[in-house]
């Protein structure tokens, strides 16, 4: 199992309940969607998972092929193999994004007791991956997210992603605010990525880019919760009623 | 001046003070004596020239003074106000107009707070200025016998603003030590404008106090406009509760020798602390601009802003100083001093300085220095407008910038009354 | 290919003492203590001419007339000035002796770097004059350097070689008065470099001084002079390192730079003296003037710096920017961790016309460090059309240390134009959770936000050195984030 995430309750720094009760399997091999008005928990679920700092666990467990993913930190996560596709990727003025990249790669590398790749090696799977993405070089040599536009942003989460080749990808509206040039690139790359080994939960508000990316499971968070859980033609449904049924499944 | 003894010795206790008042100012004189006049190996004083302070002896003005009521008008408000006019750093009854005051304000002249409010006195004479680093708050404490004393209590909000006018006419040298204070409870507002001018050879030695009271507002414009043969020397000491605006503003225009210093304290979180200016100075000029930003609590903001034109041979000195402590996370402090140096025989020092403790926190400061804009001369002269004219174009622009910081527009208006006259007559 | 630090310094020590530059002295150490004895002992020691030992007594007579400035935000422990001993050459025996003197906590902080000493000369054809304590004693690449006409040598060398140089430029933009510190060194220096590049000659290689402190009590006082004649090129690296002691060492050097017309100097510092422990015992007094002249017409003078050691360091590599069209630049990355203090920056002096400077400066506080940028700008009257920017960022790491940012900026011209920003940030939890989120460790993040923070300093160190540079400043952080 990839991922096991049991009765999980998480608040805020100022005791706000933001997640009241998770329950969600995802196996390997298997896309979830998990959709849901603003304000429902979704990021936070995501960072959850992911490690950010600033949420407080009060009840739950998340298991990670078995092993307590909660104890682990942020940086021993990703090298476990979990991706977060940033809802707003963050700027580090003044860091080459290749260089970022290469070192990022060759910590996932070094954890799993692979060889680094020198420059050679690391430009041509860059150049590879690219290339499969339809994504320009012109990225590359700027400084991490530095001066980006929304679409470059995204673009260069999703080229990260390619790159570092995670188990469990966890894309926070990476969709939001892209054109469908753009989207269509994030779609690819996560298409691309699926293997019956990797698995990948994408949040979003809007039921657009599981048009390009058909989820194996659709899950509707509200409240803290996961209201309803379903395939494909959950998230055609929730396009024609919009969210406001919820509340009335809820009551 | 070539001892202190013309200080020291003209002291006389005033047998209608109190006992405690009269240990006060002699406590004072000491520390006078003691620290003596500041000089430029004093790292706070480096940029400061005093020769025209050390040249001449400036005794305590004594007797009564007037002035003719065409000296008041250039710096009286349009609209209503209550109105204090000192003349010679002594409160002038017939020119004065404070009118009736709403409930919780009490507004006079210090010599009345001295006889009145024993509470007030003890305040504005509380031994702090025997005790710092500041020749002239001692050599003030020692002589003060008049000034402004503006008191709200809680909650109290004044609609018409504060008019308060300092004059001079000096015959002979003679310094005026003037105190005032600004008291605002919790949550009480004022608006004050505050100007001094005069005539002849004197020294305008002022000390401030204002205390802003939880959530209390105050905007405090002062025009500077002493004559060209002045010295005005002022210290302003704020202390700032949590939540309070303050909003101070300086447009220095006079005297041949000025100084400002200002001491914000901000004590208390979700203070604005807004302390700008602009200096414009010439002929022979001297002008220094001394502020230091104390952030001792969390979660407040300083907006620092200061615009210098510099003409003819005169020297205008910015030294800004925001200081934020180790408990003052979250402080947002931001400063900037931009000058115009316009002729080869000015000078211009900037010192503005940041010194940090906390980790969390943004904080900023910009200086800048040059002539005017060349592609904006450039373009002005390219539509046919002579130089001169677009010289005092873009200087009135750039000065004007400045004085759209302050937010009251009756004291905006104000403000752009005395730069048209700058502008409109060069002394030089 | 690589050498190890130890085996390099070794090899030119003893090497270097085959030259026998003091072999008839027997004495090796001056007596601890400064008096006019001292000055005329050191200089004896040194066979110096006359005008030479009068120069240092001067000196020594000004630093008699001077005390020690007190302006810096420093925290300084009492010097006694009269415990130090002035001069040390190193014994023959004490050759093998040095592997065991060197602190194996260094050795780590070089191996965690992964560039000994010895690698940097490899790399890139670098010409090393190891100062090892106060006497040079090797200099390589001399054969090489001497077909195109370029001096490169340790001071005393320069005395007997090339006196008409020394003469003419010594004390000349750093005079023996300048300063307390500037004069002590004038008084009781020891060695150092001495650079001299020919009209219109290209250096083709980096030249390199390593200095090093090495025995207890002895206060480094090198004295280095480089002059670039008319359009001559030259860049210069300076490596500083010290091996662990208890007590402070003082290390009081002044270093003077001459460019003449059309000439350029490139003078890269990187600064790794001894810090002292977390708790702030030991480490180094890093108390030095630095100083350049562009003495002819479109001269150019850039100092490079990367502060990461030295319990306190007090030093302002300036510009006297004289000729018209000459260009000062600065730029400076200080870190200060655990109890270190750094009151840095620079002097750039404008007189002539159209004269141009750039300052960068980047300081970094972490633990209960201390970093001021201190930095005066000044245009004099006849600078016509000068032009300054000036950019000081602050980075703070932790909530125990200071930044604190005074320029001073004095202007009587004009048609000059000054501009001065400064910033004030921290490393925002968001940039770590996303480099920790790739898979970078915490200090590896830290280490990647702080280096490009830096950036704009560190690409203007040559190569070599700013693998270094990059690593040192790691070393430097560790321990800063929880």
């Amino acid at each position: 199992m990839m991922l096991e995430i049991n009765n999980l309750h998480a608040r805020l720094a100022d005791g706000r309940e933001i997640l009241k009760g998770i329950d969600l399997t995802v196996k390997e091999g298997e896309v979830h969607a998990i959709m849901g008005p603003n304000g429902s928990g979704k990021s936070t679920l995501a960072g959850v998972l992911a490690g950010r700092p600033g949420y407080e666990i009060t009840e739950g467990s998340v298991l990670y092929h078995g092993k307590d993913l909660l104890a682990l930190s942020a940086d021993e996560r990703a090298r476990a193999g979990i991706f977060l596709a940033f809802q707003y990727p963050v700027e580090i003025p003044g860091v080459n994004n290749m260089y970022f990249l290469r070192a990022a790669l060759n910590a996932v590398h070094r954890s799993r007791g692979e060889p680094e790749l020198d420059a050679g090696q690391f430009l041509k799977a860059v150049r590879a991956k690219l290339k499969l993405l339809d994504i320009g070089e012109d990225l590359l040599q700027r400084a991490v997210n530095v001066g980006f536009s929304g679409g470059e942003k995204k673009r260069n989460e999703i080229f990260q992603m390619a790159m570092l080749e995670p188990d469990l990808a966890i894309l926070d509206e990476t969709d939001s605010g892209l054109d469908i040039d753009a989207l269509r690139v994030v779609a690819n790359g996560v298409n691309r990525l699926r293997a019956p080994n990797r698995a990948a939960i994408m949040i979003t508000h809007y039921q657009r880019l599981l048009d390009y990316v058909v989820p194996d499971v659709v899950h509707v968070l509200s409240h803290g919760r996961i209201v309803r859980s379903g395939d494909k033609s959950l998230a055609t449904e929730l396009e024609c009623r919009g969210y406001a049924f919820l509340d009335d499944a809820a009551a | 001046m070539s001892d202190l003894t013309s200080y020291t010795g003209a002291f006389r206790a005033d047998p209608g003070e109190p006992a405690w008042l009269v240990e006060r100012r002699q406590s004072a004189l000491a520390r006078f004596g003691e620290l003596g006049l500041p000089t430029r190996r004093q790292e706070n004083w480096r940029f400061t020239n005093l020769r025209a302070l050390e040249t001449t002896d400036y005794p305590p003005a004594s007797g009564v003074a007037t002035v003719a009521e065409a000296a008041l008008a250039p710096y009286l408000l349009t609209g209503a106000s209550h109105r204090i006019v000192l003349v010679n750093g002594r409160f002038s009854p017939t020119l004065s107009a404070i009118g009736p005051l709403p409930a919780g304000t009490y507004l006079a002249p210090l010599s009345t707070v001295l006889r009145e409010r024993a509470d007030l006195a003890a305040a504005l004479f509380d031994g702090s200025d025997a005790v710092a680093n500041q020749p002239f708050a001692a050599l003030n404490a020692a002589f003060a016998g008049d000034g402004f004393v503006l008191a709200l209590e809680d909650g109290v909000a004044l609609g018409t603003p504060i008019e308060i006018v300092h004059l001079a006419s000096a015959a002979a040298p003679h310094a005026a030590h003037t105190r005032n204070a600004i008291l605002a409870g919790k949550h009480s507002r004022a608006r004050i404008v505050e100007s001094h001018a005069g005539s002849g050879r004197y020294w305008r030695n002022l000390v401030t106090r204002v205390a802003l009271g939880e959530g209390a507002m105050l905007r405090h414009v002062t025009l500077q406009d002493d004559g060209d043969e002045a010295i005005n020397t002022g210290i302003s000491r704020v202390v700032l509760a949590t939540g309070a605006r303050y909003d101070a503003f300086t447009l220095t225009v006079g005297a041949l020798l000025s100084r400002a210093d200002m001491i914000v304290a901000i004590t208390g979180e979700r203070v604005h602390c807004g302390v700008s200016g602009a200096y414009l100075l010439r002929g022979r000029q001297e002008a220094t601009i001394a502020t230091l930003i104390d952030h001792a609590a969390p979660g407040s903001e300083t907006r620092e802003v200061f615009k210098g034109v510099v003409e003819d041979r005169a020297h205008g000195v910015f030294q800004g100083k925001i200081q934020v402590r180790r408990e003052a996370q979250q402080t947002n402090a931001h400063q900037l001093n931009k000058n115009l140096l316009l002729s080869p025989r000015a000078a211009i020092d900037s010192k503005p300085e940041l010194e940090i403790f906390a980790d969390d926190v943004k904080c900023s400061h910009g200086a800048t220095i040059g002539d005017l804009d060349e592609t904006a001369m450039f373009y002005l002269r390219a539509r046919g407008i002579p130089e001169s004219e677009a010289r005092l174009m873009l200087i009135e622009a750039f000065a004007a910038e400045a004085i759209e910081l302050v937010e009251d527009a009756a004291a905006q208006t104000y403000l752009r009354r005395h730069l048209d006259t700058w502008l409109a007559n060069p002394k030089g | 290919m690589t050498m190890d630090t130890i085996d390099t310094v070794q090899a030119l020590t003893s090497e270097g003492y085959k030259y026998g530059f003091f072999s008839d002295i027997e004495a090796d150490e001056a007596p601890p203590g400064l008096n006019e004895g001292t000055v005329r002992f050191i200089s004896a020691k040194k066979g110096e001419p006359d005008w030479l030992l009068q120069w240092r007594l001067d000196a020594f007579r000004a630093w008699q007339k001077t005390v020690q400035p007190d302006w810096a935000k420093l925290r300084i422990a009492p010097i006694d000035y009269q415990a130090s001993t002035y001069y040390s050459a190193p014994k023959q025996q004490s050759g093998p002796k040095s592997l065991d003197e060197v602190d194996p906590e260094l050795l780590a902080v070089y191996e965690k770097l992964g560039i000994p000493l010895g690698e940097r000369a490899a790399l890139a054809g670098v010409a090393v004059d190891a100062v090892f304590d106060s006497v040079s004693v090797a200099t390589t690449f001399k054969a090489q350097l001497g077909e195109l006409g370029i001096v490169f040598c340790s001071f005393g060398e320069a005395v007997r070689e090339h006196p008409e140089l020394v003469k003419k430029y010594l004390g000349s933009v750093v005079p023996q008065g300048d300063n307390f510190f500037a004069a002590l060194n004038s008084a009781v220096f020891s060695d150092g470099s001495f650079a001299y590049i020919p009209p219109g000659v290209r250096c083709p290689m980096e030249l390199s001084t390593y200095f090093r402190i090495n025995a207890a009590k002895s206060g480094q006082f090198e004295r280095t002079l480089l002059i670039a004649d008319k359009g001559a090129y030259v860049s210069y690296l300076e490596g500083c390192t010290a091996p662990q002691r208890d007590e402070n060492q003082l290390h009081a050097a002044v270093v003077e730079l001459i460019a003449l017309e059309g000439a350029e100097i490139k003078y890269s510092t990187v600064q790794n003296w001894y810090p002292g422990d977390a708790e702030g015992k030991g480490g180094i007094y890093n108390f030095v003037t630095k100083r350049g002249a562009c003495r002819g017409d479109r001269a150019k003078i850039s100092w490079t710096q990367v502060e990461t050691g030295s319990a306190i360091t007090w030093k302002y590599p300036s510009c006297l920017l004289e000729g018209n069209n000459s260009v000062g630049e600065f730029y400076s990355v200080a870190i200060t961790n655990n109890l270190q203090q750094a009151d840095t920056g620079t002097k750039m002096i404008h007189i002539g016309k159209n004269t141009s400077s750039t300052i960068i400066s980047k300081g970094i506080s972490a633990g209960r460090g201390q970093n001021t940028y201190r930095g005066l700008v000044k245009i004099q009257p006849k600078a016509q059309g000068a032009r300054n920017y000036t950019q000081c960022d602050s980075l703070l790491i932790g909530d125990r240390c200071g930044a604190n940012t005074v320029p001073y900026i004095e202007v009587r011209n004009p048609s000059s134009r000054v501009e001065h920003e400064a910033t004030t940030s921290k490393i925002s939890d968001d940039q770590l959770f996303y480099c920790r989120q790739r898979g970078l460790s915490a200090e590896d993040a830290v280490s990647l936000i702080v280096n490009g923070f830096c950036k704009e300093v560190l690409k203007e160190l040559p190569m070599e050195f700013a693998v270094e540079a990059q690593k040192l400043l790691a070393v430097s952080l560790e321990g800063s984030v929880g």
